[in-house]
């Protein structure tokens, strides 16, 4: 679909011609590929440009700066927020928390962000990213309440692509809950492709949760690098069904000793769903844990994959790293691909995966039929019970029923 | 490295050279070349205008690049495409003609092709470099109705099993190496079974690589008809040199309907000495199609020799009720690489396949399993089970797993799972205390890791890959 690009630089206010000329440079890059097909490995089973050439007529950068500020805020449970628009940050509250303890900013794209990620997607949003946020957390603090990131995209947005840059620094022996909250309900075409960095300094603990609120046409895109330093902590949970497509693409680097790593998540995929889990765990220090479970349930025509890579370099003796992929496929023209990589050079670890895929025990729906329960809700009942699984690890409880009560209505239906 | 010290090199007790006076083909990948080769083997016209057909398509096909282990560029132009020994050049109808120097060899190598023949019961192809030597046997069988000849042999005498079956399962235009082997493969065996017949004995192949600054390319063609089973067994050494030579052979493998074929191989190609210099790049392809209802293919492999190992025996199960099966040991010591695996196709509805694959590291070698299991959406009711483990020695090695899973329909199951771990201590300990020395201990414990695998590997082999998973481990722990 290279003939409908229509990026353009000098949409983005506020450059320097250093700037501008560093971002050109970017996009030259991305025009030499153009969006990441299936030649390539990691796009090999979510072939981008071909998905994107099927339901995109043309495809170009957002320049229009929302009006609206109203969203609904979460009222299960007390938080702090900030809330983004098309990426902007436009308020934020921290009024649970002690001043001078938190500090959030527009991220700053004079400070580069270094990610090395070699694929298109990274260079086009080195070319054209625009708003996204900076938080950093005092040491030894610990947040009272959750953080929400409320990622909104107005209704407007058709045939755009939003790009911004977030970073995350928890300084030593600091604790966070965050959840990133996608929050969109257009019927229109649009795409995100976000980039954050992750940093969890020594002692410190950070909840990653990312969950969609509504069904919507967005194709979203994060890339996420996390560096982990000593006895510190990183959980993944990751509710984003719904999304129209969805690759979440997370790099953590266990960096140095005793530090623990999860990813957890949870999909039900209905219609012509497509949606990818990619991690890459680094484990290169000794005494590092890394856990992930990725859960599937496919309807419909919709296609589930999970790329999961576990490297343990040679001097990461006593690692345990554990993956799992589960999928359940209920229509035949639904299709889940996986590929759980291990890539171990030391001896003295403990690296195992498992994959399955298959159908729904038919002698337990049968069961439950038998004690008078319909089969649409038998179905229900075991995806729920196969897909609320990976919740139980999670501490927080307010938190956790919020998120078994989003799940379940992405299951039963918005 | 210097001939003397080859010589004193006792690891690898294969590694002699024969002296022999050879044939050679002209230097070099060319029309030319593909034409001496068509024309010393006396062959029909169709077939040299298959390896044309082979040689223009290698022409735009580059060579992969994405396999692990990685190899300095091979130059196709520096090599000998065609080595046969002189004296089989006017075809030997009995054992009796058989140049004594190449019996000898054989001898040594521990193959049954006349005195043993008669006590062990398998039938043996034996080639050495480019042609095919010596088959034993062979009036037994023909009785059956059973062919067991060379595949050039095959080209003459039965044109229409060749011309029908020949690239059927590996296209011409498939991978480079496959390509470069339907272009220039010099010798290899050639297996038809009848309808409903059940061969005798094992069938077996022993493929030896001579001469210097040659590559082997055999092709190994084996149908089974209706109703019928075969066992066939290879096996594989080489002489030590410190260059790199290049095997790329293919196996085709057609099983027609209730038709069962078992391929056994145990490869013990020269891996190059313990600083990694010379050794074998076995890049092989190897396929089988289940064409009927109710076939069975089962590879099983016991790969412990060769610098790179890179193939990956893959069952297309095209048949319903077809059923593909796959047991490997791949071991790698010093500076070995393997990249190995297989790929289970399933296209027919009720199919069933199972991986079983044990990957054993040491010294600095890395040891990658790769394999594609798909299930087609046409394809319903089948079912998959993979086991890949790993076992590492040291942190100087590496054991590597990438197993792609497609699962495109909703009454299908597949199951994978995967574990790295080093030997347990605790065995070691245990083993050590009843007075097994460590290698011994490691030894015992290797071969019970093995052991699902080596189960299903014919009696003679099992033993003689025992021996060979205990000698490959040599040094490898202390």
């Amino acid at each position: 679909m290279k003939q409908n690009y229509d990026f353009k630089i000098d949409k983005i206010k506020d450059l320097t011609s250093e700037e501008i000329s560093l971002r050109k440079k970017n996009l030259d890059l991305f025009y030499q590929t153009g969006f990441p097909n299936k030649k390539d490995e990691d796009w090999k089973f979510s072939d981008l440009n071909s998905i994107l050439s099927n339901n995109f007529n043309k495809i170009a950068n957002n320049d229009f700066l929302p009006r609206e500020k109203e969203f609904k805020i979460i009222d299960e449970f007390e938080h702090n927020f900030i809330s983004l628009f098309n990426g902007k940050l436009i308020s934020k509250d921290f009024s649970y928390e002690e001043k001078n303890k938190i500090l959030i900013k527009n991220f700053d794209y004079k400070d580069n962000l270094v990610l090395d990620s070699k694929n298109s997607l990274y260079f086009l949003n080195n070319a054209l990213a625009t708003g996204g946020f900076s938080l950093e957390i005092s040491k030894n603090y610990k947040l009272k309440k959750p953080l929400v990131v409320y990622n909104n995209f107005s209704n407007s947005l058709k045939e755009k692509i939003v790009n911004y840059k977030n970073s995350i620094i928890l300084n030593e022996n600091s604790e966070l809950n965050l959840i990133n909250y996608i929050n969109n309900s257009s019927k229109e075409n649009f795409m995100a492709n976000i980039l954050e960095s992750i940093k969890v300094k020594k002692d410190s603990s950070l909840n990653n949760i990312l969950i969609n609120n509504s069904k919507c046409n967005c194709y979203f895109y994060k890339y996420i690098k996390s560096d982990l330093e000593k006895n510190s902590n990183f959980e993944n949970y990751l509710l984003s069904s719904g999304l129209k497509f969805n690759k979440l693409d997370i790099e953590i680097n266990l960096n140095e000793e005793n530090s623990n790593s999860s990813v957890f998540s949870a999909l039900n995929l209905i219609n012509k769903e497509h949606q990818e889990i990619k991690t890459r765990i680094n484990h290169n220090a000794p005494n590092c844990n890394s856990y992930q479970k990725v859960k599937n349930v496919l309807n419909d025509e919709s296609k589930g994959v999970y790329q999961g890579k576990i490297f343990v370099k040679n001097i990461s003796q006593k690692t345990d790293a554990y993956q799992l992929s589960k999928a359940l496929i209920l229509n035949d023209a639904a299709e889940f691909d996986a590929k759980p990589e291990l890539e171990i050079y030391a001896d003295d670890v403990k690296c195992s995966h498992g994959s399955t895929s298959g159908s729904i025990d038919l002698n337990s729906i049968h069961y439950l039929k038998s004690r008078g329960i319909p089969e649409k809700e038998a179905y229900q009942m075991l995806i729920n019970g196969f897909l609320c699984e990976i919740l139980e690890k999670l501490s927080e409880g307010k938190i956790k029923n919020f998120l078994k009560e989003k799940l379940e209505r992405q299951i039963n239906g918005y | 490295m210097k001939t003397e010290d080859l010589k004193n090199n006792k690891e690898y007790k294969y590694g002699f050279t024969t002296d022999v006076e050879n044939i050679r083909s002209p230097k070099g990948l060319s029309e030319e070349t593909i034409r001496f080769i068509s024309n010393i083997k006396k062959e029909p016209k169709w077939m040299l205008d298959w390896r044309l057909k082979a040689y223009n398509r290698l022409k735009v096909l580059k060579e992969p690049d994405w396999q692990k282990p990685k190899y300095p560029k091979i130059d196709y132009q520096d090599l000998y495409y065609y080595s046969a020994p002189k004296s089989a050049s006017d075809k030997p109808k009995s054992l009796d003609e058989i140049d004594p120097k190449i019996l000898e060899t054989y001898k040594k190598l521990g193959i049954p092709l006349v005195e043993q023949k008669r006590l062990n019961g398998i039938a043996v192809d034996a080639v050495f470099d480019s042609v095919s030597v010596a088959t034993t046997f062979k009036d037994e069988l023909t009785k059956k109705g059973i062919i067991f000849c060379s595949i050039s042999e095959a080209i003459q005498k039965h044109p229409d099993l060749v011309k029908k079956y020949l690239g059927s399962v590996i296209p011409i235009s498939d991978h480079y190496f496959a390509t470069l082997n339907s272009a220039v493969f010099t010798d290899g065996s050639f297996v038809y079974i009848p309808p409903n017949t059940k061969c005798p004995m094992e069938l077996s192949t022993y493929f030896r690589i001579n001469a210097s600054e040659t590559g082997q390319f055999e092709r190994t063609l084996i149908i089974a008809d209706k109703g019928s089973y075969v066992s066939y067994l290879e096996g594989c050494t080489a002489p030590m040199r410190d260059e790199n030579q290049l095997h790329a052979a293919n196996v085709e493998l057609v099983a027609l309907d209730d038709a069962e074929i078992k391929y056994s191989t145990v490869q013990n190609w020269y891996p190059g000495d313990e600083k990694g210099v010379g050794g074998i790049y076995n890049f092989v392809t190897k396929r089988g199609a289940c064409r009927g209802k109710n076939s069975k293919i089962s590879w099983t492999q016991v790969e412990t020799g060769s610098a790179i190992t890179w193939k990956y025996p893959s069952c297309i199960l095209q048949g319903d009720n077809s059923v593909g099966e796959f047991y490997s040991i791949a071991i790698t010591n010093n500076f070995q690489k393997a990249d190995t695996g297989t790929k289970m196709i399933h296209l027919g509805k009720n199919t069933k396949s199972k991986i079983i694959s044990k990957g054993i590291s040491a010294g600095n070698a890395d040891n990658m399993y790769r394999g594609l299991v798909e299930i087609k959406n046409k394809a319903i009711n089948s079912r998959n089970y993979t086991q890949c483990d790993s076992l590492l020695m040291g942190n100087k090695c590496g054991a590597h797993t990438t197993p792609y899973i497609k699962n495109n329909n909703a009454t299908s199951t597949i199951e994978h799972e995967a574990t790295t771990t080093k030997i347990n201590e605790e065995q070691l300990y245990y083993c050590n205390q009843r007075g097994l020395d460590q290698e011994e201990a490691v030894s015992l414990i290797v071969n019970g890791f093995c052991k699902e695998v080596l189960q299903q590997l014919p009696m003679e082999f099992a033993v003689e890959a025992q021996k060979l998973v205990a000698i490959s481990l040599e040094g490898s722990v202390g």
